[in-house]
């Protein structure tokens, strides 16, 4: 029992291959590094030093936290050195693949030499490890043999034979049984990833080579490198629609449903996002950020990425490794202008470009954008009782953030003339809709403009680390010594203290997080939430609007089946299955113009939601 | 909310491990003294957070009892037992088969068992594929199932048990005869996952183990059968260890129950807290195990 409920991992492993990487086992250094030079040698252009930090440094998402050079032979060690250093992608895709597979022969040998004992198995495991790394090609590319390799392994482990315990249930080990069962296996990955020669690679990916040779086309499920974090924010913070803090109710408000549901979507990106499962809400956990999310390659640190690079959108890749931390969205209709840099004062237009420029969808229809906008437009703010309407600190302020509000408006020579709120404006939620170039970054080519930022808003802040358009700055501390630094403000220690404690209190709330307790689970906060998206039904039904009924069931109905898992009360678990299936059939029913059965359909829906509720959790 | 394909929380073991390397990390117990407690830990998941969690819960036990402690990780239950008996250990998490087996031969003694889901026990299930067509037990006949260990008694002997108590054989011995084949997978995971994917029509294993799966691949499987409940896991002592020094260990234990302290059980394997175990409730592990021939 122990041995899963304690772990939280989910891995790719023989047997099992999913589109998205979540929380995953743990890979081996080699395997990390290979799967890493996968993912980011496909990148345009290819990020060579990263790749070489994948190989000299413990790479993401490994256990140990070992360098995979230190782990491997130093002819292999210089095969990979030298395609890096000639900056071939070709070679060094030979030279890595090459490497995994003579690691996991390696494995295999050590385990059949030490057959009889218990350090058999571990070899055999970590054998697992390294074929771990090509698992998903094979399953993609060569179902037959993904298969055969799947049972073999299971021979393998059944002839590795037990000790037993104390002398108890001590099997022998099958040593013919084992040495066929490794004959299969590694014949396979000498051919396809041991080989002399390889085809010319134009995607790196782990398709066996016999595959790739014979031009058959291969669907590979889109994976996120080892290290990636797309999971929500462990710590969930906490949504504030205005409709809802008001004590409205959105079943009764369906655009605003519409739009939640939207933003919950994958199905309004393009792959490879939509095959990933990303939705707005993976960056932007419940209208704030998602301070864990973290993709190699990608994020230069956690809480954000490049969305503008090769990975989600290749047409708009800028070719630049310009990695944007995450704006936290609360407020969002009181802080245009958009985008880190101001580009767009329309929330709607630049909605619109987030789908269809960084994240490949197809473009949204004007009911899709009202919806988005109807829901978005209800994010505020957290309350914070440490400042009033007009942005001044109240009483319940600490007497350090008193101090720090009289420097805050103070005018410093370092700035023109200006205080921090001449920007921060305290009475307009601590932003003034500007842009400027305050040094933040470098210009692009000397004597070239640097770029102009958004004035961001300080509300809310504390919970949004880090801060500026490139999250460099991982504290509001921090913040406040670039500006003393950058800017001579000549502000001492006691008051830079002061200056952080005003940001603080500002930016603090009295309730920044999701509290679940007891029954109020995430899971209860998943159904609540999908069930309100599929009350939408009673406006799409009557309209007989196919398309956005097809947008909600392959949203709603997969993901009530994905958070089953999540569930408490696991002995209602079939029950939401149930709900999934009863909303896959209203799908399934208006794509044949059978209205009268996706009536019905949504009708047992409802009947049986109402019958379940309380085992809800 | 969102992400949810993304977000897995209830959420699943690995397979793969760092294993071959994580014997590298194990370090040597040494022997006890009196003013210090050695507790044994087995690595059920990444090796090195184990370590890291150890780290923690000693710390916090070492404050709550006012006694050093100390903990190592052992390679397996099998190593566990060993470090038990020749005093290498004083204290070990173990399960509820090994715990029959280390109490009969070398006087070990239980102590605290843990609660998930609300109770101090599991049971073992046949899971199978839904598109599958597979019914009942008997429609196993001649069919391929894997399990997880044969020292295992949710992920083996129980499952296995339930095939005897529906008279489809008589003994487990008779097993050979029922399955076309059956495996060992070598966990609880690595079983699930053949059968979800295809290669093994069935896998005998714990209540929880679809859990180790996909959501998408939970969606996919049933349990055509369970079995009776087993104890949960559990910590247990050395024969002979110093009755104080027990006695202070497990009121610092039981004190994990509150919700001050609660934090802390997600650095013993996380279960939601514990109980004191009581021998009795192992009298069904016993009775499989001398049917298995495990003990006499």
């Amino acid at each position: 029992m122990r041995s899963f409920l304690l772990a939280l991992w989910l891995c790719l492993l023989p047997g099992m291959v999913q589109a998205t990487a979540l929380k995953e086992a743990p890979w081996l250094p080699e395997a990390a590094a290979y799967r890493l030079s996968l993912f980011m040698g496909n990148l345009s252009p290819v990020p060579w030093n990263k790749l070489r930090d994948s190989w000299e440094q413990p790479a993401p998402g490994a256990a140990p936290a070992t360098p995979a050079f230190e782990l491997i032979s130093a002819p292999q060690r210089d095969a990979v050195d030298a395609a890096l250093k000639a900056e071939d992608r070709q070679a060094f895709f030979q030279a890595v693949t090459r490497v995994i597979a003579e690691q996991m022969l390696e494995s295999l040998n050590a385990s059949e030499a030490a057959l009889g004992t218990a350090e058999a198995r571990q070899h055999m495991l970590n054998a697992q490890g390294f074929y771990r790394a090509f698992a998903d090609g094979i399953q993609a590319g060569d179902k037959k043999a993904f298969s055969r390799l799947g049972l073999a392994w299971l021979e393998m482990s059944s002839a590795l034979g037990t000790e037993g315990l104390l002398g108890a249930g001590k099997n022998a080990a099958n040593p013919a049984q084992f040495k066929q069962a490794k004959a299969t296996i590694a014949e396979y990955v000498l051919a396809n990833y041991g080989t002399k020669s390889f085809s010319n690679r134009a995607k790196l990916t782990p398709i066996p080579e016999s595959v790739v040779k014979s031009g058959q086309p291969v669907a590979l499920p889109v994976t996120l490198p080892p290290g990636s974090n797309i999971a929500n924010q462990k710590q969930l913070p906490l949504l504030v629609l205005q409709f809802e803090s008001a004590g409205g109710d959105e079943t009764e408000l369906p655009l605003v449903a519409y739009g939640d549901m939207l933003f919950d979507s994958p199905e309004i990106f393009g792959s490879p996002a939509r095959d990933l499962g990303m939705t707005c809400s993976t960056c932007h956990n419940r209208s704030d950020v998602n301070r864990e999310l973290f993709i190699p390659g990608l994020s230069s640190h956690a809480g954000g990425l490049d969305v503008d690079g090769a990975f989600f959108a290749p047409m708009f890749n800028d070719r630049r490794d310009d990695h944007i931390d995450t704006p936290s969205l609360r407020g969002i209709r009181f802080t245009a202008p958009y985008g880190r840099d101001g580009r767009e004062a329309s929330l709607r237009r630049f909605t619109r470009n987030v789908i269809v420029t960084e994240f490949a969808g197809a473009e949204p229809t004007p009911y899709m954008l009202d919806a988005l906008m109807a829901y978005m437009r209800e994010f505020d703010f957290l309350p914070n009782s440490k400042i009033d309407r007009q942005g001044r600190l109240t009483e319940q302020a600490s007497a350090a953030a008193m101090r720090g509000e009289s420097l805050f408006n103070q005018p410093f020579d370092g700035m023109n003339g200006k205080s921090c709120a001449s920007c921060h404006v305290p009475e307009q939620n601590f932003r003034n809709g500007q842009i400027y170039d305050i040094g933040s970054d470098e210009p692009p080519f000397p004597g070239g403009t640097p770029m102009a930022f958004d004035v961001p808003t300080l509300r809310s802040a504390k919970f949004s680390a880090p801060y500026f358009h490139d999250g460099s700055l991982p504290t509001l501390a921090r913040v406040v010594d670039w500006f003393n630094t950058t800017k001579d403000l000549g502000l001492d220690e006691n008051a830079r203290a002061d200056l952080t404690a005003y940001l603080e209190a500002v930016g603090d709330a009295d309730e920044p997080y999701q509290v679940f307790e007891g029954k109020e689970t995430e899971f209860r906060l998943a159904f609540d939430e999908l069930t309100t998206f599929a009350t939408t039904l009673n406006t799409l039904l009557p309209m007989k609007d196919k398309a956005n009924i097809k947008v909600l069931v392959e949203t709603v109905a997969p993901d009530l089946k994905a958070d089953a898992s999540t569930m408490k009360n696991l002995s209602a678990k079939s029950e939401v299955y149930q709900l999934a299936n009863l909303l896959h059939a209203v799908g399934i029913a208006v794509a044949n113009d059978k209205w009268a059965d996706a009536d019905a359909n949504w009708q047992a829906f409802q009947a049986l939601q109402n019958e379940v509720d309380e085992r809800m959790y | 909310m969102g992400s949810r394909r993304n977000f897995v929380k209830g959420a699943v073991a690995a397979l793969i491990m760092a294993a071959g390397t994580f014997s590298s990390s194990l370090f040597a117990a040494q022997h006890s003294q009196a003013d210090e407690l050695k507790l044994a830990f087995i690595p059920q998941e990444n090796p090195e957070k184990l370590l890291g969690d150890i780290k923690v819960i000693t710390k916090w036990l070492s404050d709550q009892t006012g006694v050093e402690v100390k903990g190592f990780v052992t390679i397996d239950h099998a190593a566990a037992v060993e470090a038990l008996r020749n005093g290498d250990a004083d204290i070990s998490f173990m399960g509820a088969l090994p715990f029959v087996l280390a109490e009969k031969e070398i006087g070990a003694k239980p102590l605290l068992s843990e609660i998930y889901k609300g109770a101090a026990s599991y049971t073992g299930r046949i899971f199978v594929r839904k598109d599958s067509g597979i019914k009942s037990l008997a429609d196993l006949k001649g069919k391929t199932i894997a399990f997880a260990d044969p020292i295992s008694e949710s992920g083996y002997m129980y499952p296995l048990n339930l095939f005897v108590e529906a008279g489809l054989f008589a003994e487990p011995s008779d097993a050979g005869n029922f399955f076309d084949r059956s495996y060992f997978a070598g966990g609880y995971q690595q079983s699930m996952q053949a059968m979800a994917a295809g290669l093994v029509d069935a896998a005998g294993s714990s209540q929880y183990a679809d859990l180790l799966l996909t959501p998408q691949q939970q969606s996919e499987v049933i349990s055509i059968a369970e079995s009776e409940p087993i104890p949960s896991h559990m910590v247990i002592a050395r024969n002979g260890l110093d009755a104080g020094l027990e006695a202070k260990f497990v009121e610092a234990m039981l004190a994990l129950n509150t919700a001050e302290n609660k934090q802390y059980l997600a650095y013993i394997y996380g279960p939601e807290g514990y109980v004191k175990s009581n021998t009795d409730d192992y009298d069904g592990v016993r009775a499989l195990a001398r049917r298995y021939g495990l003990m006499k």
